[in-house]
């Protein structure tokens, strides 16, 4: 008896040690996991905080790839495939409200910086903010995206005056909260994309990223949205662009080729032009809008002074400031067709010289009295008026891919004729290099019709 | 001669050309342009609403056999951004749509998109029953969770470190508390989780955590009682104090449309307005629009 109770006392006492032991290396085992738990969680809250940070960068881009078929008996070769736009946008967004935007353009053999710029957003009012670098010109059609538009390519008169649709300068935006009214107030350097030749023929402004002269330009836009209620919507809005070129030439011709004024080297040569615009919006089957903006004012070509003789080298004329009178507009018609299409119509028109007409054009009014300093500039080709009607269809398979049916019809002004042989005539070459003369004839149209299958993927 | 031919021949294929080209767009407008309404409903958007949106689908579809509404979440920016690109029929969101998403919708859609205001939602602020902290201004909310307020000893409570929990970015809820409450940027430690349950269940584990979400999911955790200023009295949201616009951070909830609803999207979004509707949002805890 005493044995047996021996031996259970043994038992109860190896049991109750190996359950302390037992105990313990859970304890343990949980002790060690505990700190693993904490060890994770603190690496996570550090990958959390980093992957914060990345979050603040965001990448976009789109790739435009078309077929494109010219009309044109002058456009060799008339039919080809390429890349419009190959773009990625780089954006980083700070906590406390600066943004960095970077978008370089790849095209086949080149890489061009379309935007760079910095946004700093009024932290306090939260109504203002300042945009400083390379960014596009407060304008409706330049500011809506190519990859939205629904006439692929912008109005002939917004290409003309906004050439490259960027531009470098600072920018002071008023958004103000809970009004819906938009104040862009823009100074530029004001040359971009110009073209500002000496005698020679040389383009003189090919520094994107420095001024030509000391003149600043100033763009001013503001628009109000209004509500229309279950109809829908209208936008409207005004812009100004308020500007100068440095004068390269002793004189300054108009537009009506009569009109001529001496002026000094270095005298600013003034591009001065306003528009009205407005968009709107109306909830009819499935959505619909009409957008619209008028432009005038005067732009200017820079000329250049005369080159006097040195040596063998022979004196050449300089050519005068051309400072046009222009006018310009563009209407849209776009309509949803079910969730997935849409078809859009377009009229644009762009008169690059109002003071004459197409019957004035070549018929030389002024003439230069000393052909030794100044060359005689008559109208041309560049005075006539364009009007282009523009139809498109689209079908978007998701909001990454959208395929597009661009046709676009091209009219110009018509020239006169003298004893029934037209003003205005030019030579063309074929595909095989034969020129033919005279053979685009502008006292009828000439055809520049366009059509275009673009295809364009964006993320 | 010879060049008239060639003129001749270029014409042909301009001609060509041109009948081909307008031909093609005019097919494709009329082709298109009668294409049928969807049966089907799709709804995605706001977490926030998603417990809501899912009881109104499931209630409506018992009494309409041929309706059929699928429900999800994502948050109000991933509906917004779902309905600018076609792939929901409705949006939720807990935010009102910002002017560059309806510019966006402008652009695709060309419309300005159907607001519609279909429940009131107060944001509750979470807090873990221990916590001895039972009520805080709209400044010192905006304190803690801007991170300049660490520890809850600088508000009364423990000497303990102060543990953040909110809403991804794409949540309308996160704007609409930092809009409203933060007024800044979030601290870089502010945990952010994928939806109000997910804020509701760390605050529920961790006894010195804070969050903020819909009041419909505050269950098992403490409410927080929301203060204007120091000098004003502390409220929970509650029908009463959200109706007499007492609660300081409330808002409304909303339903965008692309287009103003016809058909059957139409008679949904009426019963959602109806009595029937707005009785399902008091049950589900949110707050009715009239």
């Amino acid at each position: 008896m005493k044995r047996l109770s021996l031996i259970a006392l043994m038992l109860i006492f190896a049991l109750s040690y190996n359950a302390n032991a037992q105990e313990a290396s859970v304890n343990e085992k949980l002790s060690e996991m505990n700190d693993k738990v904490n060890g994770l969680t603190e690496r996570l809250a550090t990958d959390e905080a980093d992957l914060q940070k990345l979050t603040k960068i965001k990448v976009s881009g789109y790739i435009q790839a078309q077929y494109q078929n010219y009309e044109n008996l002058n456009t060799q070769p008339t039919n080809f495939l390429s890349i419009r736009r190959a773009r990625l946008k780089f954006t980083y967004e700070t906590a406390d409200g600066i943004k960095f935007v970077l978008q370089p353009d790849f095209s086949p053999g080149a890489i061009a910086l379309k935007d760079a710029y910095v946004i700093l957003n009024d932290r306090w009012t939260k109504s203002f903010s300042l945009w400083a670098g390379k960014f596009n010109r407060p304008n409706y059609e330049v500011e809506y995206s190519s990859s939205q538009r629904e006439i692929l390519e912008r109005s002939l008169v917004i290409r003309t005056l906004y050439p490259g649709e960027r531009a470098v300068g600072a920018k002071l935006e008023f958004n103000p909260v809970n009004v819906p009214f938009h104040l862009q107030l823009a100074l530029l350097n004001g040359n971009d994309g110009l073209t500002i030749a000496n005698s020679a023929g040389t383009n003189l402004n090919t520094n994107e990223n420095k001024d030509i002269d000391n003149y600043k330009d100033i763009m001013v836009r503001a628009t109000y949205n209004l509500s229309l209620g279950s109809f829908g919507g209208l936008d409207f809005g005004a812009h100004g662009y308020f500007g100068s070129l440095k004068s390269n030439a002793l004189k300054t011709l108009n537009s009506d080729y009569t009109t001529i004024k001496d002026v000094k080297f270095g005298d600013a040569v003034k591009r001065n032009w306003i528009g009205g615009e407005f968009q709107l919006f109306a909830d009819i089957l499935g959505g619909m809008s009409l957008k619209g903006e008028y432009i005038a004012g005067k732009n200017a070509t820079i000329g250049y002074s005369p080159v006097a003789a040195v040596g063998t080298t022979a004196a050449a004329p300089g050519v005068a400031n051309f400072q046009n009178s222009f006018a310009g507009y563009y209407i849209y018609f776009i309509k949803n067709l079910g969730k997935k299409n849409q078809f859009a119509f377009r009229y644009d028109y762009y008169d690059p010289n109002t003071d004459i007409t197409g019957k004035d054009v070549t018929i030389a009014k002024y003439t230069s009295a000393d052909a030794t300093n100044l060359k005689n500039r008559v109208s041309g080709k560049s005075d006539l008026a364009t009007s282009t009607f523009g139809f498109a269809l689209h079908h978007y398979f998701d909001d990454n891919l959208r395929i597009s049916l661009n046709y676009d019809i091209v009219n110009n002004e018509k020239v006169g004729t003298t004893a029934g042989v037209s003003n205005l005539m030019e030579n063309y070459t074929k595909a095989d290099g034969t020129v033919v003369k005279n053979g685009l004839d502008y006292s009828k149209n000439v055809n520049n019709n366009l059509l275009t299958l673009r295809i364009q993927a964006k993320f | 001669m010879r060049i008239q031919t060639i003129l001749k021949q270029n014409k042909m294929k301009t001609l060509n050309i041109k009948k081909f080209a307008v031909v093609a767009i005019l097919l494709g407008v009329f082709g298109f342009a009668f294409t049928a309404a969807p049966d089907r409903i799709t709804v995605k958007g706001s977490d926030t609403m998603v417990i809501l949106a899912q009881k109104w689908a499931e209630v409506y579809m018992k009494s309409n056999p041929n309706a059929a509404i699928q429900v999800t979440g994502g948050g109000s920016g991933v509906g917004i951004s779902a309905l600018i690109n076609g792939a929901t029929d409705i949006a939720n969101a807990s935010r009102k749509m910002k002017p560059s998403e309806k510019d966006k919708l402008k652009a695709r859609y060309n419309t300005l998109g159907v607001e519609v205001a279909c429940a009131k939602d107060g944001i509750t602020v979470y807090l873990h029953p221990s916590n001895k902290v039972k009520e805080l201004t709209i400044e010192q909310l905006g304190k803690i969770f801007r991170g300049e307020i660490k520890n809850w000893k600088e508000v009364g409570g423990a000497d303990a470190d102060i543990r953040l929990y909110g809403r991804e970015n794409s949540s309308g809820t996160y704007v609409f508390f930092q809009e409203n409450v933060v007024k800044g940027d979030y601290a870089s430690n502010c945990q952010t989780l994928p939806g109000t349950a997910a804020v509701v269940n760390a605050v529920k584990k961790d006894a010195n955590g804070i969050g903020y979400g819909g009041a419909a999911y505050a269950e098992g955790i403490e409410i927080c009682k929301v203060k204007q200023d120091a000098n004003s009295p502390g409220y929970v949201a509650s029908a009463e104090t959200i109706a007499k616009n007492q609660y300081p951070i409330s808002r409304y909830l909303y339903m965008y449309l692309k287009n103003r609803p016809t058909g059957a999207m139409k008679s949904y979004i009426d019963w959602i307005l109806s009595p029937e509707g707005q009785k399902l949002v008091v049950e589900m805890g949110y707050f009715p629009v009239k």
